[in-house]
């Protein structure tokens, strides 16, 4: 019964496709965070919560083997019933959908912001609608090689990080601990924001070509999401400090305007234009997904009608409401939510 | 009325609706020819009306006294051959027709219409004899034909000097020589109601995949169109997204790129009376590949092909990077460049897009100029391009000399790439990126090439990834991309062909390598 055949996804691209999820945006302000929770300690949670995350994931996977061919919904349809599978693919449908909203708002935002002052911000997301529609109403396969691309594209950034070398104080993180686990332990919760991508592993799970590396990718793709905060937190750390940390809007942003080349004056906005790459994978994959539990729900194949519903609703709901930087935040924790609401339901019923 | 219907095609009352048929309706096709030549002759008439090169020769033939006729078109006809083997051996008359006297290679025996016209329409002769029910047919065809000459689209250093041609016999012939294996296949098929199109599908059966060999022939099996007149024709018929404005499957005129990549596990298609071939599956790479490149010292070809790559990117993007920095994103320039592209610019009343515009039409069109117009008035066209772009547009104020450079640059950076159809689809990619870079900057191009990614990694040729090895990422693969491994190195085929036979050389590594 191998229901998704034709659509089946490679281990790298599995692993990427997670990452690149889950990395995309909270890459710009995960130090921000952290320093307001913890100070210059705020790496150490970013640890801590990669490792729970990753004993999260196994596990998931452990009870996805039960059922290899089919979605975490058919899984449920199959044991519970199938109300019980349309109760998780609506949380699902609303999850992917916050997910991906948050991201296409943030990157306008942050496009407006930056570098296109004066355009309209219909105008920017309509323009990155564009390509969302090319690629997302391909199917899983396409989306999983352009998740393999962009990473691959995308692995210019360390070294334009390392490039800032000169400005690097590694004593900024010393005293390590200095007041004690407390406010270590208390910013774990909030880094866990960064690694909601993981659950798309339970969605991706029946595509994966080889099922037995499911456990080794997803440990490796938590694994790469969390190398990539603990770097740029350091980064930030170290080069701003310790007060600036708290401070500064987006550091990661921040961090990159003291690097001077003699053929390009200011690498920040060329940054942030080939960082849409990264953005992409916010809301490409996530609106797919989101197309793919409606339709699940709904007993259609086809998944485009849904997505060109989704796209053109986005695009009429800039008009009315923009939201800003904080209230994206707020939704994204409100999805957070919802996760944790459906980690505990799924916990009951086994 | 309906309102759309300005957009179809005006009809004439004395057109027919019908589909092209056979000049044959189907129950004249198996109609038997009769015994009375004088009625044989007199139907031929009335199939072939108004056939002025139709050549009837009545002849007795000297040992039984019957009555014959050779029937065959001038000039699709060889008429020496004609005259020589035919002719000559029956007037002299020893022995039967079919085994002695006939020194004709190909003959054979023909019973009904059909089969008759069909082969006087290619050029063989038909011998009629009173009293017989079956016409003899023989292999007389000699049409006009050029000599092999060098490929005229891709020319190249080291490669062989010979091209194919518009026979498709000649063209496997070349291809034979390269491969003489017999596990060279030829499938042939016949495509095209009025045109009858011989399309030969040849691929190696041990390597090619037979799925990828099986979606090609049902493609082209399933054509119905009048006829195919060229190659590109039937690429633009059998290709998977015609409506992306790059190439899915390769056309090469080359017999020795057409060898290689058979080699490879691709499929090679020839078409009667078109001198170029298509190659398929074709990846994004092939389009970078020439084959100049593996017989070059390979640190050399791997710095070519990097070249090319950098000259794709270098021909999508530079006109609208332009555009971007001058309209938009000023920080990105240093400043001593920023006043010297100020001061150039300051003089002309025209938007970069503007200017960028009007110099890439003005280069386009003296592209084709160049193209269409015969070889001794083609070199006006340079002349006068050369002083209008050159100097003259810059003096009288029109155009920045920084805009010269760039579409200079960006001309050249096209020219790089070896293959024609792929860099169309590059220059109307470069003028979709100068609109969005003049809507947008910076991030317009950013949002450009990610469509571009999108759309390239969705493509497909004959049901494989076009964007292999990059997306899906397969790292064997990548020794013929950016860098051309040495040959040594390069021990598997391609995996984007889907080979059945996944090694193509055993060791060969040096022996003089230091052991």
């Amino acid at each position: 019964m191998k229901k998704y055949k034709l659509n089946e996804i490679t281990m790298m691209q599995y692993i990427m496709f997670n990452s690149g999820m889950a990395v995309s945006f909270a890459f710009i302000d995960i130090p921000t965070i952290m320093a307001n929770k913890a100070g210059t300690d705020g790496w150490i949670p970013i640890l801590i919560g990669g490792l729970v995350t990753m004993l999260a994931s196994v596990i998931i996977i452990q009870l996805m083997k039960r059922y290899p061919d089919g979605t975490l919904f058919d899984l449920l349809t199959h044991y519970v019933g199938r109300w019980a599978g349309i109760t998780v693919a609506a949380i699902f449908t609303i999850y992917f959908l916050l997910f991906s909203y948050v991201g296409i708002v943030y990157t306008v935002r942050l496009i407006k912001g930056r570098l296109l002052i004066e355009t309209p911000a219909i105008l920017i997301l309509v323009m990155l609608m564009i390509p969302t529609y090319t690629i997302a109403r391909s199917g899983l396969r396409i989306i999983g090689r352009y998740a393999e691309f962009v990473v691959f594209i995308s692995l210019y950034i360390p070294f334009i990080y390392i490039y800032t070398y000169k400005n690097m104080h590694p004593l900024f993180l010393l005293p390590i601990l200095k007041d004690g686990w407390q406010p270590v332990l208390s910013a774990v919760p909030s880094t866990f924001f960064g690694y909601i991508g993981f659950v798309s592993s339970i969605i991706l799970y029946p595509f994966l070509k080889n099922k037995k590396q499911a456990s080794a990718a997803i440990l490796i793709s938590n694994g790469l999401t969390m190398l990539a905060y603990l770097f740029i937190t350091l980064v930030c750390f170290v080069s701003l400090s310790p007060d600036e940390s708290m401070k500064i809007h987006q550091p990661t942003i921040y961090v990159l305007k003291s690097i001077e080349l003699s053929f390009i004056e200011q690498v920040e906005g060329l940054f942030i234009a080939f960082y849409t790459f990264i953005f992409s994978m916010s809301w490409i994959p996530t609106l797919f997904m989101m197309a793919f539990s409606f339709t699940w729900i709904i007993r259609k194949q086809d998944h485009r009608p849904t997505l060109r519903a989704v796209i053109a609703l986005i695009v009429v709901s800039m008009l009315f409401f923009f939201p800003t930087y904080d209230q994206l935040l707020t939704l994204i924790k409100l999805s957070s939510l919802l996760v944790a609401m459906k980690c505990v339901s799924n916990w009951k019923r086994y | 009325m309906n309102l759309f219907s300005w957009l179809g095609r005006k009809k004439y009352s004395h057109t027919t609706k019908s589909k092209p048929d056979h000049p044959l309706p189907p129950s004249a096709r198996s109609e038997p020819i009769s015994l009375s030549l004088e009625h044989n002759l007199h139907k031929l008439g009335d199939l072939f009306t108004d056939t002025p090169d139709m050549i009837i020769r009545t002849l007795v033939l000297p040992d039984t006294g019957e009555q014959a006729a050779l029937v065959y078109l001038e000039g699709l006809s060889d008429k020496n051959a004609i005259n020589n083997n035919v002719i000559k051996p029956i007037a002299g008359g020893i022995g039967s027709i079919e085994s002695a006297s006939v020194t004709v290679g190909r003959v054979g025996r023909l019973r009904e219409w059909g089969p008759i016209t069909n082969a006087i329409l290619k050029g063989s002769s038909v011998l009629f004899i009173d009293g017989r029910t079956d016409a003899i047919l023989l292999g007389t065809e000699g049409w006009p034909q050029r000599a092999i000459e060098d490929p005229q689209l891709e020319t190249s250093l080291k490669g062989a000097h010979q091209g194919f041609i518009e026979s498709s016999g000649q063209n496997i012939a070349l291809l034979r020589r390269y491969l003489p294996h017999q596990e060279l296949k030829i499938r042939e098929h016949q495509v095209g109601r009025r045109g009858d199109t011989r399309v030969s599908i040849i691929y190696i059966a041990d390597v090619t995949n037979p799925e990828v060999l099986k979606e090609l022939e049902d493609r082209i099996r399933h054509l119905d169109v009048d006829v195919i007149i060229n190659t590109g024709e039937l690429a633009e018929l059998i290709e998977d997204n015609p409506y992306s404005p790059f190439p899915q499957l390769l056309l090469t005129e080359r017999p020795d790129t057409a060898a290689s990549q058979l080699v490879q596990g691709r499929i090679v298609v020839l078409v009667d009376r078109s001198p170029s071939v298509i190659v398929g599956p074709a990846t994004f790479v092939s389009f970078f590949q020439s084959v100049d490149d593996y017989s070059t010292r390979w640190s050399i070809a791997t710095f070519i092909r990097m070249l090319r790559f950098f000259a794709f990117f270098v021909a999508i993007c530079l006109p609208a990077f332009y555009i971007a920095v001058s309209s938009y994103n000023f920080e990105l320039i240093p400043v001593k460049l920023l006043l010297t592209i100020g001061e150039y610019r300051g003089s002309v009343p025209f938007s970069p897009f503007i200017e960028a515009i009007f110099m890439e039409i003005t280069l386009e069109m003296m592209r084709e100029a160049g193209v269409r117009l015969p070889a001794p008035v083609g070199q006006t066209v340079g002349i006068v391009g050369g002083i209008v772009i050159g100097q003259a547009i810059v003096q009288a104020g029109l155009i920045s000399n920084i805009m010269v450079i760039v579409v200079s640059f960006t001309a050249i950076a096209s020219f790089i790439l070896p293959n024609y159809d792929f860099v169309a689809g590059v220059r109307i990619i470069r003028f979709l990126m100068m609109i969005a870079a003049s809507f947008f900057g910076l991030f317009g191009i950013v949002v450009g090439l990610m469509t571009l990614t999108g759309h390239l990694i969705s493509l497909e040729s004959l049901g494989t990834p076009f964007g292999s090895p990059f997306a899906p990422m397969r790292w064997s693969d990548w020794k013929d991309t950016f860098v051309r491994a040495p040959l040594w190195k390069m021990i598997k085929r391609p995996v984007s062909t889907k080979a059945l036979q996944s090694i193509r050389q055993g060791d060969n590594k040096h022996k003089g390598e230091g052991s």
